[in-house]
């Protein structure tokens, strides 16, 4: 009986895996049966191996039996090249030699595939829970909410360093297949090494360098994925990412929540009102104070402007200066909340508040009118539902400043004009970006063609 | 590399070029920076022939407005040959910028009515800053005294003035409200005379008094209407509501206040003599009663009410008539619905005088006011 020895295969791949010491190269034997066993440790569920294959291999009669066994189980997979291959063992996969033969099976452990709470997009109402860091239970979550034989999972093959999954999600009844060879197209034109989340696979999908507007979105809610899966459109989901992509989307993509769709229309119809005035508000406060107090006072009613003259009285600096750097602070106080751990962000806020209120009046930096501007603004920018449009209304704001300090009120209506002609003229993958949605939402969904 | 250096370097000359914010631009005036004229007065000057004193109402800037006493207010004046003038000498006196957007009243002396009108008043209407919705009027006395008044109910960040003419604030029938426009329009243009409110003030000086109106045509000597005729104009031209109607008959005395007022004439040429047909409805409600009423006897105060108003309205289009003014606008309407041909004003002077008034008072009163 000659002594069997792992297959070269098994060699050369422990070779490449040194010095990692979570690799596992082992034989089986039972009398003259013998099979040889490769993965990495770290990443292979070892109970599940235990009851699939090891022991199996030790209650079997011959090696053909085993080769059968293993030829036949669920998670077996075939082989790919060799490049492939290590990707696939480093994600936990096990590969088995039986005589001449190797099987790569699946028992791979995921750690990180608990369900996450919505944090970016709650809602009183609909769904509280979002989806998960782990890809195979992102599609599962999306694929419970969604049967239906169109919905499509496609893999995308990505060669960056950490090789995880890119999958494509769509219903290949409703997409237009146009977008879909655009969206292929443009993940495959992709040449960046790395990706360390959706949003950063987003920033590469946007194409043009210096965007201010994404023209896609990042969305963690499996309601919102539904719905844009039925309104045609593509989900990009990467594994290790809690949230997915959905693309294209349009200006007013952003300024939906989900939950405009759990509540009655009046009550909707007035929160939506209440949004776009609160985008309004904040584009346009700041700049129409400097406007109505250095350049046209005259638009003010006369109480006002006699209140606001007033309260100015012993203001050092110009009324920009003032607006900026009341909003220079405020920025910084909702940054600073944002990436603070949590049991600092409360002094942090308590302080700026003291700070942007009465201090700042008390010590004639800025004028009273100025704290309820700044404050109505930060309220105001906190209204957009999608954190990423609050952030480019928050730059394009800015903008605006420097226009009226400029040119006054005709400044930041030309601003404001700028501003919406850019918006028209961008695309988000050949749609308009500010294509008003006269459709209704039926519309929308495609439901009337039935 | 060379991508990274340019962006780089864009970056730095926008960063440079940000700071040229802090430099100001020119047209930028921080409103603290500007004193507001809330009003103008117009007096003949004494120092100056043939000149003008201008008296600005100027609003002091105040810290806090809630906590002042006094209304903010301070007022210069100026004699020179001409407002511009007046003004731009004044522009020394201050060290703000002069504001004139906000300013929203104009009130001349009685005396400069009698002038070459449109010259002054030409400063007002060319300059951009000042709105031409001002409120033009005549002052009692002079219009320093007047501009520079303080009533007693003018609170700060106020101006008592603005709440006579605007309807925010009162809305009695005896003031007349007339626009910069509107007096321009009528002044310069034929077959409408403007008419100007009058502001005065009490006997005790705590008070402004507008209860009178004056009708000024150009190259004319002024015609003045007591207050009672400034109500009956009022309620007929501008609609204006609160007017009331007292009836005193065998010991009944009835207030009757009117909340609904139309009024439509026609000018009638060839039906005999020329004459004006002038139909009125008012519809309201009885106000003030010393006896009880009934209400089958409305009729009855309808016509008696509707007589007397004729009456009164007959007398004020008669007087109007006798001192040629026409604030109503009948040479207006006439020139506007006949054919058009040379000389249809000086045709309109000549029928003007002789034409005969046939008014028909329609009172409506709605219920005695009373449940039954």
């Amino acid at each position: 009986m000659t002594e069997k020895q792992a297959p070269p295969l098994f060699d050369e791949l422990a070779t490449i895996f040194k010095p990692s010491s979570d690799i596992v190269q082992t034989p089986l034997q039972l009398k003259d049966h013998r099979a040889f066993l490769f993965y990495v440790k770290s990443v292979v569920d070892g109970d599940k191996l235990q009851q699939t294959v090891i022991r199996p291999f030790f209650e079997m009669g011959s090696e053909e039996d085993f080769a059968s066994y293993i030829q036949s189980l669920p998670n077996r997979t075939d082989i790919p090249d060799k490049d492939k291959l290590l990707i696939k063992l480093s994600s936990g996969l096990v590969l088995i030699a039986i005589g001449d033969s190797t099987f790569l099976l699946d028992v791979r452990i995921v750690k990180n595939n608990e369900i996450q709470e919505t944090v970016m997009e709650p809602t009183i109402h609909g769904p509280q829970k979002g989806l998960s860091e782990d890809i195979e239970t992102t599609i599962n979550l999306i694929r419970q909410r969604y049967h239906n034989s169109s919905l499509k999972v496609e893999e995308i093959p990505k060669n960056d360093i950490s090789n995880r999954a890119i999958v494509l999600l769509y219903d290949n009844d409703r997409i237009d297949p146009r977008i879909l060879k655009k969206i292929k197209a443009e993940l495959e034109g992709i040449t960046n090494a790395l990706f360390e989340s959706a949003e950063d696979l987003q920033h590469f999908l946007n194409r043009s360098k210096l965007t201010l507007f994404p023209t896609t979105m990042v969305t963690e809610r499996p309601d919102r994925i539904v719905y844009n899966l039925v309104a045609g459109k593509v989900i990009i989901a990467i594994d290790g990412s809690p949230n997915v992509i959905v693309a294209p989307i349009i200006f007013f993509d952003f300024m939906s929540s989900m939950e405009d769709n759990y509540h009655v229309s009046v009550i909707t119809g007035f929160t939506i009102l209440l949004r776009y005035l609160g985008l309004f508000t904040c584009i346009l406060l700041p700049s129409l104070y400097i406007a109505m107090t250095s350049y046209n006072p005259e638009i003010l009613r006369i109480e006002l402007a006699l209140t606001v003259a007033g309260s100015r009285i012993g203001v050092p600096y110009p009324s920009f200066i003032e607006v900026i750097f009341m909003l220079f602070f405020m920025e910084l106080l909702t940054e600073a909340s944002m990436r603070l751990p949590k049991a600092v962000s409360g002094t942090a806020t308590t302080v700026g508040g003291l700070i942007l209120g009465t201090a700042a009046t008390e010590a004639a930096l800025t004028s009273t009118i100025m704290v309820i501007i700044i404050s109505a603004v930060a309220i105001s920018t906190f209204v957009i539902p999608i954190n990423e449009m609050s952030f480019a209304v928050r730059v394009v704001r800015f903008l605006l400043i420097i226009y009226t300090s400029l040119f006054g009120l005709v400044g930041l209506l030309l601003g404001f004009m700028g501003f919406i002609m850019f918006l028209a003229n961008k695309d988000s993958l050949g749609e308009p970006y500010l294509r008003i949605p006269w459709k209704g939402k039926n519309a929308e969904l495609g439901m009337d063609n039935k | 590399m060379a991508g990274k250096q340019k962006i780089l370097k864009g970056s730095i000359v926008f960063i440079l070029l940000l700071s040229l914010l802090i430099q100001a631009g020119c047209a930028f005036k921080d409103i603290d920076k500007r004193v507001f004229v809330l009003g103008f007065g117009i007096d003949p000057s004494e120092q100056v022939r043939n000149g003008f004193r201008v008296t600005l109402k100027l609003a002091k800037q105040v810290g806090d407005i809630k906590q002042s006493t006094s209304p903010p207010y301070l007022y210069i004046s100026h004699d020179a040959e001409s407002v511009a003038e007046a003004i731009h000498e004044m522009e020394t006196r201050v060290d703000k910028v002069l504001d004139f957007g906000h300013s929203k009243i104009i009130v001349m002396h009685k005396e400069l009515l009698t002038k070459d009108l449109d010259t002054f008043m030409d400063f007002f209407t060319r300059r951009g800053d000042i709105q031409m919705i001002s409120y033009v009027a005549v002052a009692d006395k002079t219009a320093e005294e007047i501009i520079s008044f303080e009533p007693t109910t003018e609170a700060p960040a106020s101006i008592a003035l603005y709440n006579y003419f605007d309807n925010t604030g009162t809305e009695s029938p005896f003031v007349v409200t007339t626009f910069l426009f509107e007096f321009r329009r009528e002044v310069l243009g034929e077959g409408h005379d403007t008419i100007m409110p009058i502001i005065g003030t009490d006997e005790e000086n705590h008070d402004f008094v507008i209860d009178k109106s004056i009708v000024l045509k150009r190259g004319a000597p002024p015609v003045e209407l007591t207050p009672e005729e400034t109500k009956y104009f009022n309620s007929l031209m501008n609609k204006a509501y609160g007017f009331s109607y007292k009836i005193k008959e065998d010991g009944l005395i009835m207030v009757l206040n009117f909340d609904e007022i139309r009024m439509s004439y026609k000018i009638l040429l060839n039906d005999g003599d020329p004459r004006i047909d002038m139909k009125i409805t008012k519809v309201g409600v009885v106000g003030e009663s010393n006896k009880r009423l009934n209400s089958k006897q409305i009729e009855k105060y309808n016509k008696i009410a509707g007589k007397e108003i004729g009456k009164t309205v007959t007398d004020l289009l008669i007087k109007l008539q006798e001192n040629d003014v026409n604030p109503f606008g009948f040479g207006l309407r006439y020139r506007a619905t006949r054919l058009s041909k040379k000389g249809i004003m000086e045709e309109w002077k000549r029928i003007y005088p002789d034409i005969k008034f046939n008014v028909k008072v329609n009172i409506e009163l709605k219920s005695t006011g009373a449940v039954e």
